[in-house]
């Protein structure tokens, strides 16, 4: 948090407490798309395309502490379109929604032009299907242009279209090697990580956010149909933002509140500190405005975690389960004060927490925006339940915010209920400015 | 006369080359041909009105098709089409010099009303009411007038009539390859008799290959597609089945250790029913509107069978079998050709997709092998999967403008 003379603190705004892993190898069960009946007309199929299941990996964990009470609960943003144009992407800075689909994409273009057009398509498409309305006809020269999913009339329906771009798009294929984001890399494997490549990295990055999920999927499908021969689906996988139980933040499928501590999004200082990247963060001009987006699909072992003490679990992730406050503290936003627990008596000194965010003057400097979702996926070949996080932190880079606070996560006790097995590293475009702008031109022109 | 049709409906896809692609409000449009002049129409126009607008109301009846249309104005717009007739019709909203329809409502029972959306621009319009078992009926020309519109999408309809030529066109050709095949079936038959299973195994791709650029799909062949190139699916034995006849059952065995004794049955049984394939064809009378629909039904089965490797049963000849389909659907395209260069203003850009699926295909074929599917890459099959989606989203508007549609 901001002092009085413009110092921050720690202390407020909890820091990166984010997941961590564990090596639990699951095999990876692949449902090929076997295709059974003849019914006509299929465009469908093209959007679910991620059907091969990984499932090895192991997670992390959220729980977050400090500040802003309430402020990331989901809330429905009701019909009310929410602004597209902005200096950032809006999907960044907004509260969880309800309903997500977080979405990989590799480019099929064959050259910069293409890929240009592409993310006009991209753009316009966003622009048409945030702010709602009615489909334009087709007369008899083609199939509807619309799915038909919300109805005749698409509702904005609170949607959100957050765009990045991932370290595989600078390759040779597009000669934009030297534009790259300094930081920007594909995702290396972390000690605890048990990743499948399958389902890492990408060239492109797609999240849809929305109050409900036929909202999410409508603009999926359509997105994908518009990008047809320029993009495909690389991995995919849907979350869902739970409603607060009772109250506070909402909570995980380990039964604990994840993302309490947040750094503060109202605050411009604390967030041109931390989330916004740019030239004075040392990235290139185009790239004014944007931000590091690290992706985690974290399974998490909930059958194992069930079988587990309360005691202990609540000494793994330092808070108490039913309250979210630290285990010092009353409250969820009281904030933890690990300086009067040296020795982590009360919160052990390798509880999530603790390792997340030591709160001390050195370590608040790595605090992170967490965007997390749960996920759920059905069952994997020994009937478990495949179910975890889908972790999505926004940050001004990378090695000195996510990936050091995952550092210091390696080992922690939480390890070996979690797998991550996927995710990746994007850079999250500035935002489309006006009417004529569009994501990526100052990339690509 | 010809119709430059207007224009693809608004923001469909990115490919159409480079920066074709317009959002609606900026799309560049070729109005109707009115008197023999081009309008170029830019800026915004009404697509912004809510679909849950009031429509115009319109009578569709033998004496009035049309009445009600008091206010003509351009923009995006929804007319209420209400049939007081005891039939169903059928309604078209058509340029009235141009012939090309902006809309349409197919099977409008008696006494009901459903809406339909248009962009109209500056021009004349009507509405042409086509009452099953009757004559069409044309209502008043409407005249939209003001600063000019963009218009449209909108084309010439195709009836019957314009399709009878290249659908016999299309049977022909079909009935023209019917005796390679029958020849082919006829060597791998040979060649499963006479044990040389190697030899059998190459005879198998030659003879399928020639059947998949036939371009069956979606019961072009009947039964007889089931019988020839069906595969377990529904068949309560699997593999195993005795319901499980033809190429692919032949290839199960040609590539898993079946032994020739135990194919030849197998053979027979294909040999046999491509000869009766062959005799009933001549026979056959293919529904033109099965024409249209195959421009893209034949490709939709590539990407729903042969590029997940569903009907797979050990040859690895999936890529092989999507060029031949590919072929197929341009042994199609190129009797429709004649009737889309007027309605489909894409060609060009058509023949481009199909290309880059060709050229990634013909990539995967070297040295007469080609690559199975499942030793693809990552990235040549997205390619792969990413050119035929983008063919399929091409075709469908062909399947759309195919449609057989009556004009009186």
């Amino acid at each position: 948090m901001t002092t009085a003379d413009g110092t921050e603190r720690p202390g407020n705004g909890g820091a990166a407490e984010t997941a961590a892993t564990g090596g639990a190898p699951g095999p990876a069960p692949r449902t090929g798309a076997a295709a059974a009946g003849r019914t006509r007309r299929g465009f469908l199929r093209g959007a679910a395309v991620a059907g091969t299941a990984g499932a090895a990996g192991a997670v992390g964990l959220v729980a977050g502490q400090a500040a802003h009470a309430g402020a990331d609960t989901p809330a429905p943003r009701a019909e009310r379109p929410v602004p597209f144009h902005g200096v950032h992407q809006n999907g960044i800075l907004a509260a969880p929604c309800r309903s997500t689909a977080f979405v990989s994409f590799d480019v099929t273009a064959d050259a910069r032009a293409d890929l240009a057009d592409l993310f006009r398509t991209l753009t316009e498409r966003a622009r048409f299907l945030t702010g709602g309305g009615a489909p334009p006809p087709a007369g008899i020269t083609a199939p509807p242009t619309d799915s038909g999913t919300l109805g005749p009339e698409v509702p904005a329906g609170g949607l959100l279209v957050t765009v990045g771009v991932g370290a595989s798009l600078f390759d040779d294929r597009y000669g934009l090697g030297p534009r790259a984001p300094r930081r920007l890399t594909a995702m290396a494997p972390f000690p605890d990580d048990d990743l499948d490549p399958a389902w890492c990295d990408g060239d492109i990055s797609v999240q849809f956010c929305a109050d409900s999920q036929d909202t999410v999927l409508h603009a999926l499908r359509d997105i994908a149909r518009h990008t047809r021969g320029g993009l495909q689906v690389r991995w995919r996988l849907d979350g869902f933002s739970s409603p607060p139980r009772p109250s506070g933040t909402p909570r995980n499928h380990m039964g604990f509140k994840d993302g309490t501590a947040n750094p503060d999004r109202a605050d411009r200082r604390t967030m041109n500190r931390l989330v916004w990247a740019g030239p004075p963060s040392g990235e290139p001009a185009w790239a004014d405005g944007g931000s590091y987006q690290a992706v985690r699909l974290i399974r998490m072992l909930v059958e194992f975690w069930d079988r587990v003490s309360l005691t202990e679990q609540e000494r793994m992730f330092g808070r108490s389960r039913d309250t979210g406050a630290p285990l010092d503290g009353n409250h969820e936003h009281d904030t933890p004060r690990f300086a009067q627990d040296p020795k982590g008596d009360v919160i052990p000194l390798d509880s999530h927490i603790r390792l997340a965010n030591p709160r001390t003057a050195d370590t608040d400097r790595n605090r992170i925006l967490r965007r997390s979702y749960n996920y759920d996926r059905g069952t994997d070949s020994n009937g478990n339940l495949d179910m975890g996080l889908l972790f999505c932190s926004y940050q001004q880079d990378l090695q000195r915010q996510f990936k050091t606070v995952q550092q210091r996560l390696a080992g922690e006790p939480l390890t070996d209920y979690i797998s991550p097995f996927g995710g990746g590293y994007f850079y999250a475009l500035p935002g489309v400015r006006n009417a004529h702008d569009w994501w990526g031109r100052g990339l690509l022109t | 006369m010809a119709e430059t049709p207007d224009e693809q409906p608004p923001g469909r896809r990115w490919w159409q080359g480079r920066g074709r692609w317009l959002p609606p409000a900026l799309a560049v449009v070729v109005a109707g041909v009115a008197i023999g002049t081009v309008t170029l129409v830019s800026g915004p126009d009404g697509d912004k009105e809510s679909a849950a607008e009031a429509g115009t109301g319109i009578d569709v009846s033998l004496g009035t098709c049309g009445r009600g249309w008091s206010r003509p104005h351009p923009g995006t717009q929804v007319f209420e089409l209400h049939n007081t007739m005891d039939r169903p019709a059928e309604v078209h909203l058509v340029n009235a010099r141009s012939g090309a329809v902006y809309g349409e409502v197919e099977g409008l029972a008696p006494g009901t009303t459903r809406p339909l959306r248009a962009r109209l621009g500056a021009g004349t319009y009507r509405f042409r009411c086509l009452p099953d078992d009757a004559a069409a009926v044309t209502g008043p020309e409407v005249r939209i007038g003001g600063p000019a519109h963009g218009s449209g999408p909108a084309a010439v309809p195709v009836d019957q009539h314009d399709l009878i030529p290249p659908t016999l066109a299309y049977q022909k050709w079909v009935g023209g390859r019917m005796d390679d095949l029958a020849g082919a079936t006829d060597t791998l038959r040979a060649k499963v008799r006479s044990g040389d299973l190697a030899a059998a195994r190459s005879a198998w791709l030659t003879a399928h290959l020639l059947y998949e650029r036939m371009g069956a799909a979606y019961g072009t062949f009947g039964d007889a597609d089931q019988a020839i190139n069906g595969t377990d699916a529904g068949l309560p034995g699997g593999v195993d089945d005795p319901g499980f006849t033809g190429f692919h059952r032949l290839e199960q065995g040609l590539w898993h250790g079946g032994t020739a004794a135990a194919l030849r049955p197998v053979a027979d049984r294909l040999a046999k029913d491509v000869h009766t394939l062959r005799t009933n064809w001549a026979t056959e009378r293919m529904d033109p509107l099965d024409l249209g629909l195959r421009a893209h039904e034949i490709l939709e089965n590539t990407l729903q069978f042969e590029l997940t490797g569903r009907t797979d049963y050990g040859s690895g000849s999936n890529l092989a079998t999507a060029r031949a389909n590919l072929d197929g659907t341009r042994a199609v395209l190129t009797r429709l050709r004649p009737l889309l260069r007027t309605r489909y203003p894409h060609l060009t850009a058509l023949d481009a997709s199909l290309g880059r699926l060709e050229k990634l295909l013909d990539a995967q074929h070297e040295d007469g092998r080609w690559t199975p599917l499942k030793d693809l890459s990552r990235p040549d099959r997205q390619h792969i999967d990413a050119a035929t989606g983008d063919a399929l989203e091409r075709l469908a508007d062909i399947a759309a403008i195919c449609d057989v549609r009556r004009t009186a």
